[in-house]
């Protein structure tokens, strides 16, 4: 009973990385650039949402809709502000400015919001499932729904849309997408945008389980492991990545954990890493290159 | 009319790379560029198209011009949009992840009209080989077919002016006759075009008018056919120049020969 409890809570755990690992992926496809600010976005979205649903009282159901599209618009703005400028660099260059944009980006929310803990609880249909001995708790099974239709939307969005299309294309080879009349640069807008969105549902979701501050971000690390197992730029490597390792800390949190080993679930899914690295240098689902002989 | 008027182009602020070209390509007719590597035929149809700021190109000098208008500091996209003009950049700019009907509907992203779907028919009317491939990928596909879906994919930009950049590049004799057949075939159809070729031959049999690059100049210029006769270009760009060896004091004469001017 334990083991399926743990099962379960892991893997509703691991939607929401996914989707934070997805929220990486489409910029690394998009750009060849790890977003390395990635905490941050998770908390100036979760912080939008918050105004939104705690602060102007507006029902759930819309302020998360209008939420994410103001973290779209503040991914959109960063990108325009920091990352366009770089259009056509080194995609080293750009992933140097996410480090730096990171840091920009926790200050100003510090100055913003200050640096204590906002209360963060939403109040949802109950939704906890209980069988006999195992339950998992509402947030935590609306977390792993509400990222498990987010994730969905996003691969509606790149495999059966135009705008899907020229991002796949964009993601190939920035000049041959500009070289056919796709502008490059609106498409990376767009990507960002909707990497921002991603992360903001996640962050909401895991801001759910406590309380918000502009700490939060930390969490996002979490997408390192998840993406690199996943395979850089998988989109279906990223939900896989994310369930292992939502597997992965709960399975330690559950079973290693109390032989003494305190912390060792924030450890463990790099060990994971490792081994995975050791074994398939380019992730579990990383592409394999279309090679011509 | 597209006429490219004392243009000079550098790369990244140092490298000078086109010194000065002045060209028309009239309206209607296949114009074919012939040049040694590195003489800035690539450089020219980049600058041409609006895709030079993408190479950290720049143009510093002189003026492009389609009709009466400038295209200097367009964007591709533009260019595309409002002069009909389409670049098929060298080494196949086919993109390899997606299938070949997803590759159509890309080129197509800057159109929102209802007759895409008409077009791609179209496309595949012109290239009866791309019909079996729709759902491959365009990386599994031959070099020949990827060549040909470069060019459908231009075409579902609704061009009225064509660059070509190499559209031969390492593909089979046969193949690149059949390209040259399609070339040709857009041309009679009312298409203009720009024709960048290391295969001089073959290219100057179909254009009309032709030039040579050398150094980011244009060192001789006329029509395709006198071209094909003149001398110089006979040995330099179609290998048929004396058979027998030469001695050392003519591989001199050479090298002064080939600075033309």
């Amino acid at each position: 009973m334990d083991f399926i409890q743990t099962i379960g809570s892991g893997l509703l755990i691991g939607c929401v990385y996914g989707l934070l690992g997805l929220g990486i992926v489409i910029i690394f496809r998009a750009s060849e650039a790890f977003n390395f600010a990635i905490g941050e976005f998770m908390v100036i979205g979760s912080f939008l949402f918050y105004i939104f649903f705690f602060d102007l009282r507006v029902p759930f159901i819309l302020a998360l809709p209008l939420g994410l599209l103001a973290a779209g618009a503040v991914g959109a703005l960063i990108e325009r502000l920091s990352i366009k400028p770089l259009l056509g660099r080194s995609p080293l260059s750009m992933t140097i400015i996410t480090l730096g944009l990171a840091s920009v980006l926790r200050s100003s929310v510090q100055l913003i919001f200050g640096a204590h803990s906002y209360s963060f609880f939403i109040e949802l249909p109950n939704a906890s499932l209980e069988y006999g001995d195992i339950l998992f708790p509402s947030e935590r099974v609306w977390a792993g729904g509400l990222s498990i239709i987010a994730f969905a939307l996003v691969i509606f969005f790149i495999f059966r849309t135009r705008w899907g299309v020229a991002i796949r294309a964009t993601s190939e080879s920035q000049s041959k997408a500009m070289a056919f009349g796709i502008d490059a640069r609106f498409i990376l807008l767009m990507v960002w945008g909707l990497s921002a969105m991603c992360i903001a549902v996640a962050g909401v979701m895991i801001s759910n389980f406590g309380a918000l501050s502009y700490l939060t971000g930390i969490a996002g690390l979490r997408a390192i492991p998840v993406v690199l197992i996943g395979g850089m730029d998988s989109i279906g490597g990223a939900l896989i990545g994310g369930l292992i390792v939502g597997l992965c800390e709960a399975l330690v949190g559950s079973y290693i954990e109390p032989l003494g080993l305190v912390g060792f679930k924030d450890v463990a899914p790099y060990l994971l890493l490792l081994i995975v690295l050791f074994i398939r240098p380019y992730g579990l689902f990383g592409t394999v290159r279309i090679e011509r002989v | 009319m597209l006429s490219i008027e004392n243009l000079r182009v550098v790369y990244h602020d140092v490298i000078s790379i086109l010194n000065g070209i002045s060209l028309k390509a009239a309206s209607g007719e296949i114009s074919v560029i012939i040049g040694a590597n590195g003489a800035g035929k690539t450089t020219l149809l980049r600058a041409i198209s609006g895709m030079l700021r993408m190479f950290d190109g720049n143009i510093i000098e002189g003026d492009i011009k389609v009709g009466d208008f400038s295209l200097k500091g367009l964007d591709s996209t533009d260019i595309i949009k409002k002069f009909g003009l389409t670049y098929v950049m060298e080494d196949r700019p086919v993109f390899w992840y997606l299938t070949i009907e997803e590759n159509l509907a890309a080129a197509a992203y800057s159109r929102w009209d209802r007759t895409v779907k008409a077009d791609m028919e179209k496309v595949f009317d012109y290239f009866p080989v791309l019909n079996k491939l729709r759902q491959q990928k365009a990386g599994y596909t031959s070099g020949g077919e990827q060549q040909m879906l470069a060019i459908g994919m231009s075409l579902m930009t609704q061009p009225k002016i064509l660059l070509f950049d190499e559209p031969s590049l390492g593909l089979a004799p046969l193949i690149t006759e059949e390209l040259f057949r399609i070339i040709e075939r857009l041309n009679r159809e009312g298409m203009t075009i720009v024709l960048v070729e290391q295969n001089a031959h073959a290219a100057l049999q179909i254009g009309h008018r032709g030039c040579v690059l050398e150094n980011g100049r244009v060192v001789l210029e006329g029509q395709a056919a006198a071209l094909l006769e003149n001398e110089d270009v006979r040995e330099f760009y179609l290998g048929a120049g004396a058979k027998e060896r030469k001695s050392y004091q003519d591989a001199k004469r050479y090298k002064r020969r080939k600075r033309w001017l």
